[in-house]
């Protein structure tokens, strides 16, 4: 039995540090039994990430099991990931998860049906605007679609919580493809780190598409989380990016994650207006 | 027929217009449109949601077939919100942008890797 910790894990760099370590001690280990020993603290919404690393791990045909303490197995039991991996569901009481989910690239519009049911028709949801419940759908489409075009992953991962009495949503996005540095890299046959990659992509209208324009989702994104006062984190390679109280950052990890992670937190306490009232008439 | 309308709504079959390959559709009807000289009305009626993936496909890519000036004749919209003419009009600005400098891209890339 191989046993690999996950001890306190949140959103900051040494948690996806060590989820990447996991996977790093695992990816070469073939038909036996690994235990994930997860203590402390688990983000619900981090079940993307772990969910794609597992998966990789599973494609070695070993068997996972999972060693955690009761409120943790409770919240990933609730959120539908340890359904997964052989475990009942149960019911979240509290309603603030927003469920664990593998898509295929094509899933669609399944994808559209989740957002809709966990997100925009959501009666649990802490107080917000229309509007802005529409700008935080808009931006989890925009980043969805942006894996579904760009990423070549097989499946893609989501899965969210939201904090009614800290006022946010956090949302993930995970691809197990093959990474900003790679599909620009491959399309300029130029050799960007990893941080240089992201930096690119995040800046308004770069894309890698040929003959389609594009390059707008991400941008777009970071000029919403500067309004919002909320957090943007890129987890691609070994690169890292956040973008938090309009400050930005990035490092380097220690080994690769295998694909990327969006994260995105949203305040929902947010009071600006999001409906426009310029008139535009040359549209084109 | 004066003016044809494409009805966004019910190309994609959906109010979701999210994404790239829907977008795909709406765009094979528009150029057939302006290929023939018609003057076409987009209408966003009953359209939810939109993303800059699917505006990109769907009209974005016009400005790589098609002069500006005649695009201008021929395209309107309707029915879009205020907020979603903010995201078209900033997608027509990148795509401008984008066929009048392909070479823009790879500038970019050598900027970053100090090789300009």
């Amino acid at each position: 039995m191989n046993n690999v910790k996950l001890d306190n894990i949140d959103t900051s760099f040494e948690s996806y540090q060590q989820l990447i370590n996991l996977y790093s001690e695992c990816k070469n280990i073939y038909f036996s039994d690994i235990e994930i020993e997860i203590s402390k603290w688990f983000a619900a919404n981090l079940s993307s990430p772990l969910g794609g690393v597992v998966d990789k791990l599973v494609n070695n045909l070993n068997d996972i099991k999972f060693k955690t303490e009761y409120s943790i197995e409770r919240i990933l039991k609730k959120n539908n990931f340890l359904s997964h991996f052989g475990y009942d569901k149960i019911n979240d009481s509290n309603n603030t998860t927003i469920e664990y989910l593998k898509l295929k690239p094509s899933d669609s519009r399944y994808f559209h049906e989740y957002i809709i049911n966990e997100l925009i028709n959501r009666k649990e949801l802490p107080e917000m605007s229309n509007e802005l419940n529409k700008k935080i759908s808009e931006s989890i489409f925009e980043i969805f679609t942006n894996a579904q075009i760009h990423s070549q992953s097989d499946f893609i991962y989501v899965c969210g919580q939201f904090f009614p009495a800290k006022h946010k949503i956090e949302f993930t996005i995970t691809d197990m493809g093959i990474g900003f540095k790679n599909i620009i890299n491959n399309r300029f046959k130029k050799g960007l780190s990893s941080t240089q990659a992201i930096d690119w992509a995040i800046n308004d209208g770069n894309s890698t598409k040929k003959n389609v324009t594009g390059g707008i989702g991400l941008a777009i994104l970071k000029e919403f989380i500067i309004e919002n006062k909320g957090k943007f984190q890129i987890i691609s390679d070994d690169g890292f990016y956040q973008l938090s109280n309009n400050h930005e950052e990035k490092k380097l990890f220690k080994n690769k994650f295998p694909g990327t992670i969006i994260n995105m937190q949203f305040r929902t306490n947010d009071r600006n207006s999001y409906s426009s009232i310029d008139v535009i008439n040359d549209l084109f | 027929m004066e003016n044809i309308v494409i009805n966004i709504f019910n190309i994609v079959g959906s109010s979701f217009c999210v994404e790239a390959d829907d977008g795909e559709k709406v765009y094979t009807l528009l150029k057939k449109a302006v290929e023939n000289n018609k003057k076409v009305t987009l209408s966003f009626q009953n359209v939810e949601m939109l993303t800059s993936a699917f505006l990109n496909t769907a009209i974005g890519q016009i400005y790589r077939d098609f002069d500006e000036e005649l695009i201008k004749k021929l395209l309107s919209v309707d029915n879009m919100l205020p907020e979603d003419k903010v995201l078209l009009k900033r997608v027509t600005k990148t795509a401008k942008l984008f066929y009048k400098n392909p070479e823009r891209m790879l500038q970019s890339i050598n900027k970053i890797l100090g090789e300009e």
